[in-house]
């Protein structure tokens, strides 16, 4: 009778604490990679709140100054025509990326040899890195021995200095931009295509429908999503376009190229004012937090990751 | 277009669907051909350029501007080898492509388990704070990063290097995991465990492998991240045997007086080529993912 009892006792305690093993599991498995997000980039992107609040010197004793480096960048004209500059880039990469990678997307979609050649060709940038390829079209550029001054002076004309223009020196860096960006949103548009069911176009064809008409009404709702998805990324990747930026043209010539994140480098690398830096880095993450907010909010939130399978 | 073409008894009739159909043709052929052809010309011409240069002598450039090189020869190359420096720039690169792969991709797949396999409270805003630095832009953090590892005593060390590595890698890396843990029918792991199989059995002997694809996929890009870095190296790292290929790409323009176009593209070559042939040998698996929506 002691006995049984006893037993049972032991039962429901060994029973709980296994309870509680299972139930630890699941944390368990999440919190090693969470320490490291949280610890690195939670602890940065707080450091950096701090860091705008405060003025610090070149031995980076910080004071506490409130909005101060705020009020000073707002202020500063160079702040903003950088961020003027900013926008009118992200504006001209969205376009131009946008529409480059819907073109090649249908390309790669109804090219009838090779089609798995082509895809992988296409992606070959996204492996290069940002200095690499920001090299790779300074050579392409330069007035002497680049490929686009000889193809000029071939047909006889006199190359521009296209580094040494502010003009064209904007539109080489959003061209190594959309280089580097193109590819991925490609095939994420790639992807949304050969999601539509190919007997909706067989449909449309019968109507009478033409090419143009059947893409507009047909082709582009149907992959909205991937639409949002390449959007997301090509703008994310120009707000913060930097070593392209940095190894193409360093911001020149004069500030021509000078977009918030190379400004944000040097006021805070070379002229050694990490308060004014830190307030340019709440602004690039607050355009980022403003963009994924619209991600999540359309995108994300029916992806099955969001739900255990069970 | 066959039943067409059998509808089509008249001689007169038959030619006229001849051209329709060659116009067509014609056609299709510009409509897909040109834009392909500049695809091509877009995607490989940059990377040409860089390797046609490469192979030029140093001064060909200024003397004679010519397409294709006159005597092409490696010396370019050669000279890039000797340079003093370089197998440390190459082996810091795969040091910290290693850790930087491997770290990120243990941890996320054990994550990637809890959150596809377990209901668990905060499973939702874990799951969000594992998520949101996805959006975070890297280059955005260098300031406070830079503020904080000095106080901690470890700027240009390997450790700086990994830790931020690492943590920037994991959100990407668990994303993909997640989704394809999540795709796999929970029946095949129930049997498993009838079977006594325990939780690291199951993971080892059924997720793993039917989720390879996802892993390898998550492996390609964690090790594109860490060899392309520039933004962290630049902020955290300033002695020059401590800089990675990247950076040392970057800090070239600053070194050399006129510029030997043969010794800087072949540099670019040499840390372009060993991504381009790990992605080659993957690129069925990783241009899969991503068509497939897996990465986003």
């Amino acid at each position: 009778m002691n006995a049984t009892l006893h037993d049972s006792e032991a039962m429901t305690a060994r029973e709980r604490s296994a309870e509680f093993g299972k139930r630890a599991v699941p944390y368990l498995l999440v919190i090693p990679g969470l320490l490291f997000v949280l610890g690195v980039l939670g602890y940065a992107v707080a450091g950096g709140f701090v860091l705008s609040l405060n003025e610090t010197d070149m031995f980076l004793n910080k004071t506490f100054v409130g909005l101060k480096n705020y009020i000073a960048i707002f202020h500063n004209p160079r702040f903003q025509s950088s961020l003027w500059r900013t926008l009118a880039f992200v504006v001209l990469s969205i376009g131009l990326g946008i529409s480059m990678s819907m073109m090649f997307a249908l390309t790669l979609y109804h090219v009838g040899f090779g089609r798995r050649f082509f895809r992988g060709l296409s992606l070959v940038p996204y492996f290069v890195s940002g200095i690499a390829a920001a090299v790779m079209f300074r050579f392409i550029f330069t007035t002497s021995g680049g490929f686009v001054n000889y193809i000029l002076t071939t047909f006889g004309m006199e190359g521009p200095s296209w580094l040494g223009n502010p003009v064209l020196a904007f539109t080489v860096s959003i061209l190594a931009n959309a280089w580097f960006m193109v590819p991925f949103a490609t095939l994420i548009l790639l992807g949304g295509l050969q999601t539509v069911d190919k007997d909706i176009y067989e449909a449309a064809k019968l109507d009478g429908s033409s090419g143009l008409h059947t893409f507009r009404r047909i082709t582009l709702p149907l992959i909205k999503p991937m639409m949002g998805v390449s959007l997301i990324w090509v703008s994310y990747i120009s707000f913060s376009t930097f070593d392209i930026i940095l190894a193409l043209t360093a911001g020149g010539p004069g500030r021509a190229t000078e977009l918030i994140s190379v400004y944000m480098y040097q006021i805070a690398f070379l002229e050694l004012d990490f308060g004014q830096g830190s307030v340019l880095m709440v602004m690039l993450l607050t355009f980022n937090t403003l963009l994924s907010l619209v991600y999540l909010r359309f995108f994300v939130y029916g992806d099955r990751r969001y739900k255990v399978v069970s | 277009m066959v039943s067409r073409a059998e509808r089509a008894p008249h001689p007169m009739r038959e030619s006229g669907m001849f051209t329709a159909g060659l116009r067509h043709r014609v056609g299709r052929f510009l409509l897909i051909g040109i834009p392909l052809a500049i695809l091509v010309i877009w995607t490989t011409l940059p990377i040409l350029w860089a390797v046609l240069s490469s192979l030029k002598e140093s001064l060909e450039i200024y003397e004679s501007n010519t397409l294709l090189p006159a005597n092409p020869n490696l010396d370019g190359y050669r000279t890039v080898l000797a340079m003093r420096g370089f197998d440390s720039w190459l082996f810091n690169s795969f040091l910290v492509t290693v850790v930087a792969t491997i770290v990120p991709l243990v941890l996320s797949i054990f994550a990637a388990y809890g959150f596809a396999r377990y209901a668990f409270r905060f499973r939702h805003i874990l799951l969000l704070l594992y998520l949101v630095p996805r959006i975070i832009p890297r280059v955005s953090l260098i300031v406070p990063l830079n503020s904080l590892m000095s106080d901690l005593g470890l700027i240009n060390t390997y450790w700086v290097l990994f830790i931020t590595y690492t943590a920037s890698a994991i959100p990407l890396s668990t994303w993909i995991l997640v989704g394809f843990f999540a795709a796999i029918p929970k029946e095949i792991e129930e049997s498993a465990t009838m079977d006594g199989a325990n939780m690291w059995h199951r993971l080892r002997r059924v997720i793993l492998p039917i989720a390879w694809p996802g892993v390898v996929t998550a492996a390609v890009l964690c090790i594109r991240e860490a060899w392309n870095e520039f933004a962290f190296v630049l902020a955290l790292i300033n002695e020059t045997s401590m800089r990675t290929l990247p950076y040392q790409l970057y800090m070239l323009k600053d070194s050399m007086g006129v510029q030997d176009y043969a010794v800087y593209n072949a540099f670019t070559v040499l840390t372009v080529l060993p991504l381009l042939v790990v992605y080659l040998l993957l690129e069925r698996r990783v241009v899969e993912s991503i068509v497939s929506g897996a990465v986003k």
